[in-house]
């Protein structure tokens, strides 16, 4: 076989993957004052700092946005009945009778960033940023509850505003779930629609404390010449893990500790969906087709876990003595997790840390590459002593990356490659209204010829009341070969 | 001998006075938002059986609601059911002790009636409007009451005497003890899911 060449040099998608680096965007938030006036309580009674949720609150989201032992005294927002409840009886005579929320059940998140960012790439060439005023960075519409005894609800739309004025909206979430429909209470669950899946219970973007979100986990893109070399931008999706899946999952919580889902999703393709052959490939990979792949093949998934000491996975206190704080507790959890699937049919040019490799055979355009088959497996900790809370996971993945000529007509080998991310947060609470955050993420890319990409991101906020904060954030991402970003953000959310 | 009359005619007076009572007291119910609602009664008195009355019980359709809510009747009362909507509203129910019944429909300023012939307790359902729900206790005394919002009952005129006494509420476990009335006799149920 005749060896690659490059088509550019390197500095340009040096840039570009520097770039990526820091567009591992602020974490959306998931914080519902729908649910603090629903019962008439504060934010914190789920929520240390809004959207990293206590034991009270994961056992609320798990409930299916129902608070443990729920009866009817505890709801002061009336439902609206659709229907007596002795029209069970009458049905299939009748339809069978439901609930609405009393009030529409809709809540808004503002999120405003004075931006500070330095960049500087592996040649020394560097790029500040001072004051980007993004005001707003990011409005969320949620709309999230109960509707009857089994079923709850959830849906966020996100209007985004970048920092050159330009703009997106997106659907993050919108999701129907049907509880306790079989055995005991909460043993078994269903989820179908878009929505952050179970399998990142604890980890995902959503529910952490930080603004920045976890680009060791979610952003790396696993596919180039030898195997990942580093970061895409969230907006383009990554077959690494989905933030947010298309799926229908099934979960519960078994003897208050024990916690279980498996899901399936569609494929995730962030490349293009209709790959194109013979001419048309040359430098091309034709259309892309969004985040999300039509076809017949389902990504599958599972998770496991159990929770020693605190508070039940379910609310459940028996034999429990807790702390009056309620973000207080002492336990420790622990999950293992896997996803199993395949991007056969989403295109991709192969590129190293150089840029684009060259198929000899042809001598002017790239190669095509796709990610046949996929897994990943990972642990996942969380320990939990009074103020402090430390958690992280270790991830392990594996690509089989088929390597295809430039006319993608011709398969010219097979490979399979591994990459390692892991990270570790802790956050503590010095007083209810002040928290701090410390977390370091490493990611070693498939590419062995690249260096590990490590994180440092740090963290202070100030809630001003339970559903205003103010943060300042730090955040350092260092990948040798390839430059460093830093950034320092001054962020204001707000949920009303 | 006045004296003597006086006195005999004032025993006996006391006496007759003590012969019954109003057995009055609180249901607390756990889980629900207010303590309304919850029908108490005597389940029965041993040796005495209790004519219905010749008056109908009335329960009335108005602005989507049944009222009132909860009804307690003795077996063998007529219910009239008034709509005084401006829509159609139709009465039915799905329990088997009342034989499912079924009115039918009827305008504004009409009613139909139902006599509840046996002990039981009947949802009252709208095929109309699917979420009015109304409930009547059909009681095989007439020693009853509904419970205000903060729970209290007063069922006057209760003989002495030991009976078992039942509270039923529409979304709560019913329960039953006990009381031994002797005058006015205070009694407190707790209730829940």
């Amino acid at each position: 076989m005749n060896s690659p060449t490059h088509q550019r040099p390197g500095p340009l998608l040096r840039c570009l993957i520097l770039l990526a680096l820091f567009l591992g965007l602020a974490a959306p938030a998931s914080a519902f004052p729908i649910f603090a006036r629903k019962y008439q309580t504060s934010c914190v009674t789920c929520h240390t700092v809004y959207p990293k949720l206590n034991a009270m609150g994961e056992a609320f989201r798990l409930n299916g946005y129902r608070l443990p032992k729920e009866t009817e005294d505890l709801i002061k927002q009336k439902p609206v009945s659709l229907g007596s409840e002795a029209y069970k009886r009458v049905w299939p005579d009748a339809v069978w009778p439901n609930e609405l929320p009393g009030n529409a059940p809709l809540a808004v998140n503002v999120k405003m960033a004075n931006v500070y960012t330095s960049s500087t790439d592996a040649s020394g060439s560097k790029t500040v940023v001072h004051n980007d005023f993004q005001f707003p960075q990011e409005v969320n519409l949620f709309a999230a509850g109960t509707l009857g005894e089994h079923m709850s609800f959830m849906a966020e739309l996100t209007h985004a505003e970048n920092s050159d004025g330009s703009s997106g909206t997106e659907i993050e979430h919108a999701r129907l779930g049907f509880e306790s429909l079989l055995g005991p209470e909460h043993a078994f669950n269903i989820r179908m629609g878009k929505f952050a899946p179970n399998l990142y219970a604890g980890f995902q973007e959503m529910w952490l404390m930080t603004d920045n979100g976890l680009d060791s986990m979610f952003n790396y893109n696993p596919v180039g010449f030898r195997g990942g070399i580093g970061m895409l931008d969230d907006a383009a999706g990554v077959v690494s893990l989905p933030a947010r899946v298309r799926g229908i999952e099934v979960y519960g919580v078994l003897n208050h500790r024990f916690f279980y889902t498996f899901g399936a999703m569609s494929k995730i393709a962030p490349g293009a969906n209709a790959p194109v052959t013979g001419t048309d490939a040359l430098n091309s990979t034709g259309s892309p087709n969004g985040n999300f792949n039509n076809s017949t093949h389902k990504d599958v998934y599972v998770r496991f876990d159990y929770k020693f000491g605190g508070m039940g996975l379910d609310g459940d206190t028996e034999g429990v003595t807790l702390p009056p704080e309620n973000w207080r507790e002492n336990s420790f959890r622990v999950g293992v997790l896997a996803l199993k699937g395949n991007a056969t049919g989403v295109d991709f040019l192969a590129a190293d840390a150089n840029g684009p490799v060259i198929d000899p055979v042809d001598g002017e355009n790239p190669y095509h590459q796709q990610d046949t088959s996929y897994i990943r497996t990972g642990l996942f900790l969380s320990w939990t002593l009074s103020d402090l809370n430390v958690f992280g996971v270790y991830l392990n993945g594996k690509d089989t990356l088929e390597l295809r000529s430039a006319d993608n007509l011709t398969l010219v080998s097979t490979n399979d490659r591994t990459y390692k991310a892991y990270f570790v947060q802790a956050d503590y609470v010095l007083a209810p209204p002040f928290h701090i955050s410390a977390r370091y993420e490493r990611l070693t890319p498939g590419d062995t010829t690249v260096q590990p990409l490590k994180v440092v991101n740090l963290n202070f906020t100030y809630l001003a009341a339970a559903n205003i904060k103010f943060m300042l954030e730090y955040n350092k991402a260092d990948q040798s070969g390839v430059g460093t970003n830093k950034s320092l953000n001054t962020v204001i959310r707000a949920a009303f | 001998m006045s004296k003597t009359i006086l006195l005999t005619t004032l025993g006996l007076g006391a006496a007759l006075c003590a012969q019954a009572g109003d057995l009055h007291g609180k249901v607390n119910c756990k889980g629900v938002r207010d303590s309304a609602n919850a029908v108490v009664y005597v389940a029965a008195v041993p040796g005495k059986t209790f004519a219905p009355p010749a008056a109908h019980a009335k329960m009335d359709q108005k602005n989507l609601v049944f009222i009132p809510h909860v009804m307690p009747v003795l077996v063998g009362t007529t219910v009239d059911y008034l709509n005084s909507d401006a829509v159609l509203h139709n009465v039915f129910s799905p329990d088997a002790c009342c034989d499912k019944f079924n009115l039918g429909t009827w305008p504004q300023g009409q009613s139909k009636s139902y006599t509840f012939k046996k002990e039981c307790v009947a949802t009252l359902l709208c095929k109309v409007h699917p979420e009015m729900e109304g409930f009547v206790v059909a009681c095989p005394t007439p020693y009853y009451a509904v419970t205000k919002a903060d729970g209290s009952f007063s069922i006057p005129n209760v003989p002495d005497g030991s009976y078992t006494v039942k509270v039923w509420h529409p979304k709560l476990k019913a329960t039953q003890k006990t009381v031994a009335v002797a005058g006015a006799t205070q009694a407190a149920f707790e209730i829940a899911k």
